[in-house]
């Protein structure tokens, strides 16, 4: 008894209490991720991408790029093993790191989310409209925009009906694309065209690096899994599963489409890095006219199911700093029916498509917003990437459970995000990217700032998580939780102290905030 | 729910890694909640990266849980199906209570135990044997009583292992179940007809302790099936009427 550990109080309900706890199978977590990183939409469009600063080397950027990809999912799942945490990156970060680089990782988690939500909206809109156009139809700036208007508004009417809901809808739009990706690289494979043999391409390192950066952007998003922590039957082995198998689910697909595309261009002057639709070249080359429509509608439906994921995770990102208290906290409040941070949705998505719909009928081009958007969320992403792969040792060693692999792990990862993040912004230098990420980074500085002034104890106290609750212990009247009423005799632990009655906090004490 | 997926034999290294992983759950009763990896790792004489990682797979599983310093450990709501419930006879005033009840109605009366997170027949009626007390604990889906049950959890897939059909009137799909759920903790009144037995139905109410509302036992009639689905409102009155007697008494 000398040594008996000290125990903390159990809440009677979880910091997060108002999303519908526990209750999302492996599956639907899974497609979240799986949407998240749209690998359809990457397949078509990332080798031509990596193939103008990788060359030669463009498959090997991508088994480079799902190798690191692989190791940050080993650093988040050594958090998400362990907690379930609404916040993402976000509040992994904050049980490692100090609060600033927390709220930092914040910040970038919402440029990553806010950014690629955008360019999904884009995406979707612009391979849209290429269907109509396909079809006979006739172009105009209004296509795209009601495009984003309605599918914004509808990826946020569905976020807020449950996630639930959203992760079957996106669960079939991705599997149906992801399919109809496959069957077309299948087929483009399967036929090559006559002529020269392709030339075995050099292995250069410098192309492999240099094509690495354009290569993890196909893999961005692929962590938004961990959002749905609190909301996953069993979290700690469903988030950080679903999380390494998007990683490695995208690196294979995304390697086999660098390879179709790269073997079927090896005979084309410039290569793949000179083309602009090469999944849509290829199959014209092959008198297959049919296949681009598929193309258009596979990748129309990628783009939606990934701005439904997106919407998903910003939104939770925003609930978690609201309930953190250092962005409003009405940001943190929840559905009483739809037990889904309906705030944080209600705000982001019109938010989003307001701005995108002013920018589209102002006159910016489809393509060129598109690449922007994706270009300043992959900064964002990066940051976040990097700082909760610092942070994931720090936490290992705080809770004691330090191992070797984990410090190797960060050790190997962390000067590599370094030299990627120093990469990206030398790329990108001069260019309106860059300002805007220095304006964004200068807006964070600010707000946080602020709340060092004004909030100390708030931003001391940042990173609320699912915690464990009298709940979910057996005899959590021993342990010392306090549960009202307790009348369950001395109670040795034993199960028959443990009524499901202690499910109390099904009651109306639960969620005063579902009151209102 | 598990299924048996993989029928391959235990080989290698499995059976001691089986025994560890018993050995750390033991381990955290004996200690007491809060009890953490490094001081389990010492106790056990495990290597602790092997430690951490069971620990996980038990967390993973939900047997043990983290305490909110994620650094201690203590036992899971689900470690509760790891020991048998243990149960107590209902004192005689409440038996009295299920007797009087049988005298004023033709079908028959069982008392049950639910606070264990299983149904445990404690009294149930001699002269209408109700069904197999192990079925009714394997099968809470199937009975009123394992439905009452059912309904106060947050997630009823804690407690089903499969959803076994018995006749062609059984609750198969998790869709219908979970709809059957939400009506039972609406109306606060289970019922299952013909679905354990064909000829059976049983409707079923819980008995709540006083002060904090916890479910402890379930009071149910059975009967002929086609008798069970009619709305029958005075049995039901005189049912929820004994189980309000019931409640000071087995609270």
């Amino acid at each position: 008894m000398r040594d008996r550990p000290v125990v903390p109080r159990l809440r009677q309900r979880s910091p997060v209490h108002g999303l519908r706890r526990r209750g999302l199978g492996p599956l639907e977590v899974l497609a979240q991720s799986v949407s998240g990183a749209a690998p359809s939409a990457a397949m078509a469009a990332t080798p031509a991408i990596v193939a103008v600063s990788a060359g030669g080397a463009t498959v090997w950027s991508f088994v480079a790029a799902t190798v690191l990809a692989l190791l940050i999912a080993g650093c988040i799942a050594r958090f998400t093993r362990r907690m379930a945490a609404p916040g993402g990156l976000y509040t992994l970060t904050a049980k490692g790191l100090s609060p600033g680089a927390a709220f930092a990782c914040g910040v970038a988690l919402l440029v990553g989310y806010g950014m690629l939500a955008a360019a999904a909206l884009v995406g979707g809109a612009t391979y849209l409209q290429a269907l109509v156009l396909r079809l006979g139809g006739t172009g105009s700036v209004v296509l795209p925009v009601v495009a984003v208007v309605v599918v914004g508004l509808a990826a946020g009417g569905l976020a807020l009906r449950g996630v639930r809901l959203s992760a079957r809808v996106v669960l079939l739009a991705e599997l149906v694309s992801i399919t109809l990706m496959l069957a077309i690289f299948v087929l483009l494979l399967a036929a090559p065209l006559p002529g020269p043999d392709a030339a075995q391409p050099g292995l250069g390192l410098g192309g492999v690096a240099a094509g690495v950066l354009p290569a993890l952007a196909a893999f961005i998003g692929f962590e938004v899994a961990t959002s749905l922590g609190a909301e996953a039957r069993r979290p700690f082995r469903s988030v950080p599963r679903a999380v390494t198998a998007t990683a490695v689910v995208s690196g294979l697909l995304c390697v086999f489409a660098a390879q179709t595309q790269v073997v079927g261009f090896a005979a084309a002057p410039g290569g793949l890095a000179g083309q602009n639709a090469p999944v849509a070249v290829l199959a014209t080359a092959r008198g297959w006219p049919w296949v681009a429509p598929l193309l258009d509608l596979g990748l129309t439906m990628s783009f939606f199911a990934c701005v439904l994921a997106t919407v998903n995770g910003i939104a939770r990102v925003l609930f978690s700093l609201g309930r953190d208290g250092v962005a409003l906290r009405g940001f943190g409040r929840t559905h009483p029916r739809f037990a889904t941070p309906h705030v944080a949705i209600g705000v982001v998505a019109p938010v989003l498509v307001v701005v995108l719909a002013v920018a589209l009928l102002a006159g910016a081009p489809l393509g060129g917003t598109l690449t922007f958007l994706l270009t300043v969320g992959t900064g964002g992403f990066l940051v976040a990437y990097l700082l909760v792969c610092l942070a994931a040792p720090v936490f290992l060693r705080r809770i004691g459970e330090l191992t070797w692999p984990a410090v190797a792990a960060t050790a190997v990862i962390a000067p590599i995000l370094v030299a990627v993040l120093v990469a990206f912004v030398a790329r990108s230098g001069g260019t309106p990217v860059v300002v805007v990420l220095a304006a964004l980074a200068v807006a964070g500085a600010c707000w946080f700032g602020w709340l060092r002034l004004r909030r100390p104890d708030r931003i001391a106290g940042i990173g609320v998580y699912d915690e464990t609750v009298a709940d979910d212990v057996l005899g959590a009247d021993v342990v010392g939780a306090g549960v009202p009423g307790g009348g369950d005799g001395p109670g040795t632990g034993g199960p028959g102290t443990d009524g499901p009655g202690t499910g109390g906090s099904r009651g109306p004490d639960a969620r005063p905030d579902r009151a209102a | 729910m598990t299924s048996p997926r993989d029928p391959l034999p235990l080989s290698g290294r499995q059976p001691r890694a089986v025994r560890s992983a018993l050995a750390v759950l033991e381990e955290v009763v004996a200690a007491g909640p809060g009890v953490t990896a490094k001081e389990i790792s010492a106790a056990l004489r495990l290597p602790q990266a092997t430690t951490y990682r069971l620990l996980n797979l038990l967390v993973g599983e939900e047997y043990l849980v983290r305490l909110p310093d994620l650094k201690g450990f203590a036992l899971g709501r689900r470690a509760a199906r790891l020991a048998l419930p243990v149960t107590v006879a209902p004192p005689t005033a409440a038996r009295a209570v299920v007797d009087h009840l049988r005298g004023l109605v033709r079908w028959g009366v069982h008392l049950a135990w639910l606070g264990a997170g299983q149904v445990t027949l404690v009294d149930p009626d001699p002269d209408h044997p109700p069904s197999d007390a192990a079925l009714l604990a394997r099968y809470p889906q199937a009975s009123a009583l394992g439905r009452l049950l059912l309904a106060e959890q947050p997630d009823w897939r804690a407690l089903v292992r499969d959803l076994r059909v018995f006749t062609e009137y059984t609750v198969s799909t998790p869709a219908a179940l979970t709809a059957a759920l939400d009506r039972v903790a609406a109306d606060g009144l289970a019922r299952q007809c013909g679905e354990l037995r064909a000829d059976r139905g049983c409707i079923a109410v819980g008995v709540r302790a006083p002060g904090d509302g916890r479910l402890v036992a379930g009071l149910a009639l059975s009967g002929p099936a086609q008798r069970v689905a009619e709305p029958n409102p005075e049995l039901v009155a005189l049912l929820r009427e004994h189980a309000d007697r019931l409640a000071p008494l087995l609270a």
